[in-house]
């Protein structure tokens, strides 16, 4: 796989950071998530939190390097982080469990894939065009769906930040599924949470993420979206993917994973990346990696011999 | 004097290999030919970046800087990239990789060793002009090869005449994938991607990103032009600016069938979507061509002589 990849949080004017976002990638497999903790339920910041580590947790149980069945995946994964919420309410006698939004993609063989709890947002761009997009679970998108509000009403709504669908909630969550989406050099897809849609919306995200490089726009675009939170501004965070070889810069910038052993795992959390802690495009092979990849190309060898 | 890498010399114990002589040496790898135990002779390509000196003297591979180091090890993953795309294909018209391990502080790929010489030695030998017959041969079975290439999600993206070598039977098998990592190289000047003028598609000059069965499928063309003109069409990214490539149509008209001769000037084609889109549309194209016999008329060798002079 070839892609160029981006994630930062900010904290826009709150005083703790309540997303979580990281990301993941075997050999052949990546996986994306962000959540969005809820800030007025007890320990939004630790429910986000466990949804994002139990993605990464069982994203490299099973992805060996391919999952299976990447929808099946997400499901399972997104009910169970909803169970776990409820354990660890209970482990430690909290009145109120936990809760989080969830937005989880996978890319595989050419296709994503995303699941969806909440009002965190995944977009896919082709082209300067939307051509994928979650549809929140919240009061407001419901107003709209029935025409009693519109598009342009929904970021000033007094109700624009209740939602129907959380991990952790008292019901299960209503989880909704993408279709297996074919995925073409160049396509972008960016992972959000409301901090960072409510100021900007999706044509603006894609000018600036379109057509420029995504590692120098993106930063700038978080930068100009915490600007427009202003003294009440939300934490803004963001994942974004420009799949394939990167073409727009001469930087080596595309994180290649074709050297990667079998059963390795490259993994970031939260942290901004910048150029400079990016793996894979830049980063050595080390002794044992070149091992792996010498005993990997033995068996194949072996294993294709007539 | 430029100082260039040393070769391993002959009579080398490398593992369980003799090396015999150097049989060949490229921008990022030394090829020589050696004997396994058995005494059965096999090729060994060792991963040796021209533009990294890392052995003046002796066996061992060292790196002079940090930098270099990096630089190094970094091409070590295209190299891996080669090896675990052919280890994948077990093709009679595909190089065949028998071993892959490490030593002397590089890496090493034993592929199957074979007799012939390639259709680049194979122009440049002729007098006369190739025959039809031998040219649809030739690519019919190296298409086969390529097909299967393609089915492994692969692009040769360096299909020359150079890197098609004719077995003494006749058959062609399709060399060196060295070029499959160019994608990967981007912006690393010391590692930078060397495309063969005349054979590469303009879309690997100016965008990787459209980069396509359709890429080989050009590489393929400008080889079959090369067979018949015994020189390469001109470069692509001079062509995109002007193009003063005559068809082939016009060329040889006469002397080759015009099903074949169309079938070069598709492949030629600029744009990537108006070329084949598949070996397979490729492949059948050519099965389609009726059979003719080659007719040389006076004129028809003026015009060819006239054509490639000015081609030239």
């Amino acid at each position: 796989m070839r892609f160029t990849i981006f994630q930062e949080s900010r904290k826009g004017s709150r005083k703790v950071n309540q997303d979580r976002l990281a990301y993941t990638y075997s050999r052949d497999t990546l996986m994306l998530v962000v959540a969005d903790g809820m800030g007025g339920h007890a320990g939004g910041e630790i429910a986000a939190q466990i949804a994002v580590r139990l993605f990464i947790e069982r994203f490299q149980q099973e992805a060996k390097p391919v999952l299976k069945n990447p929808l099946k995946f997400l499901q399972d994964t997104m009910l169970r982080a909803h169970a776990a919420l409820g354990s660890y309410a209970n482990q430690f006698s909290m009145l109120e469990t936990p809760r989080t939004t969830c937005v989880c993609c996978i890319v595989q063989a050419g296709h994503a894939y995303w699941a969806h709890v909440g009002d965190s947002r995944l977009y896919l761009f082709r082209q300067g065009g939307l051509i994928g997009a979650t549809k929140d679970h919240s009061k407001v998108q419901y107003l709209v769906d029935q025409g009693i509000i519109g598009v342009d009403e929904v970021i000033d709504h007094p109700d624009r930040n209740k939602i129907f669908s959380c991990l952790g909630g008292l019901v299960d969550p209503v989880i909704d599924l993408s279709r297996r989406t074919p995925l073409r050099n160049g396509d972008i897809i960016v992972m959000c949470t409301d901090g960072l849609w409510a100021v900007l919306d999706q044509k603006e995200m894609a000018t600036w993420l379109t057509s420029t490089p995504i590692l120098k726009t993106a930063p700038q675009m978080m930068r100009e979206g915490e600007k427009r939170g202003g003294p009440d501004g939300d934490n803004l965070s963001a994942i974004v993917v420009r799949w394939g070889p990167e073409t727009l810069t001469d930087e080596p910038s595309t994180t290649i994973t074709e050297t990667m052993g079998l059963g390795e795992f490259e993994t970031q959390i939260d942290r901004t990346l910048t150029l400079t802690d990016r793996k894979g495009a830049q980063r050595d092979l080390s002794d044992d990696e070149i091992e792996h990849a010498i005993q990997e190309i033995q068996s194949t060898i072996q294993k294709y011999r007539r | 004097m430029a100082v260039t890498n040393q070769a391993l010399v002959g009579g080398y114990q490398l593992l369980n290999y003799r090396i015999d002589r150097q049989i060949s040496r490229g921008g990022f790898s030394i090829v020589y030919r050696a004997f396994d135990e058995t005494g059965a002779p096999v090729a060994i390509k060792e991963y040796l970046p021209s533009s990294l000196v890392l052995r003046t003297e002796g066996d061992i591979v060292r790196a002079s800087s940090a930098e270099n180091l990096t630089s190094f090890r970094y091409g070590m993953k295209c190299f891996f990239e080669e090896g675990r795309a052919l280890a994948k294909i077990n093709h009679p018209n595909v190089v065949r990789v028998l071993n892959f391990f490490r030593a002397n502080e590089t890496v090493y790929m034993v592929m199957r060793y074979e007799r012939g010489r390639t259709l680049q030695q194979q122009i440049q030998m002729r007098q006369d002009q190739m025959s039809e017959r031998l040219v649809r041969h030739v690519f019919m079975h190296l298409l086969n090869g390529l097909r299967e290439v393609h089915t492994h999600k692969l692009l040769h993206l360096d299909i020359k005449p150079a890197n098609i070598y004719l077995r003494t039977d006749g058959t062609p098998v399709l060399l060196d994938f060295g070029a499959a990592r160019q994608t990967l190289t981007s912006g690393r000047p010391k590692l930078a991607p060397m495309y063969t003028p005349g054979f590469a598609a303009p879309e690997q000059y100016r965008e990787p990103d459209r980069l396509g069965p359709w890429t080989d499928v050009y590489g393929v063309g400008a080889s079959m032009f090369a067979c018949l003109a015994a020189f390469a069409p001109q470069a692509a990214d001079a062509r995109v600016q002007e193009d003063h490539l005559v068809s082939a149509k016009k060329i040889w008209a006469g002397q080759y069938s015009e099903n074949i001769l169309e079938v070069i000037d598709w492949c030629l084609r600029l744009d990537p979507l108006e070329r084949p889109q598949s070996v397979f549309a490729l492949q059948k194209a050519i099965r389609d061509i009726p059979q003719t016999k080659r007719k040389l008329t006076f004129m028809g060798n003026l015009k060819k002589m006239l054509f490639s002079q000015i081609g030239a």
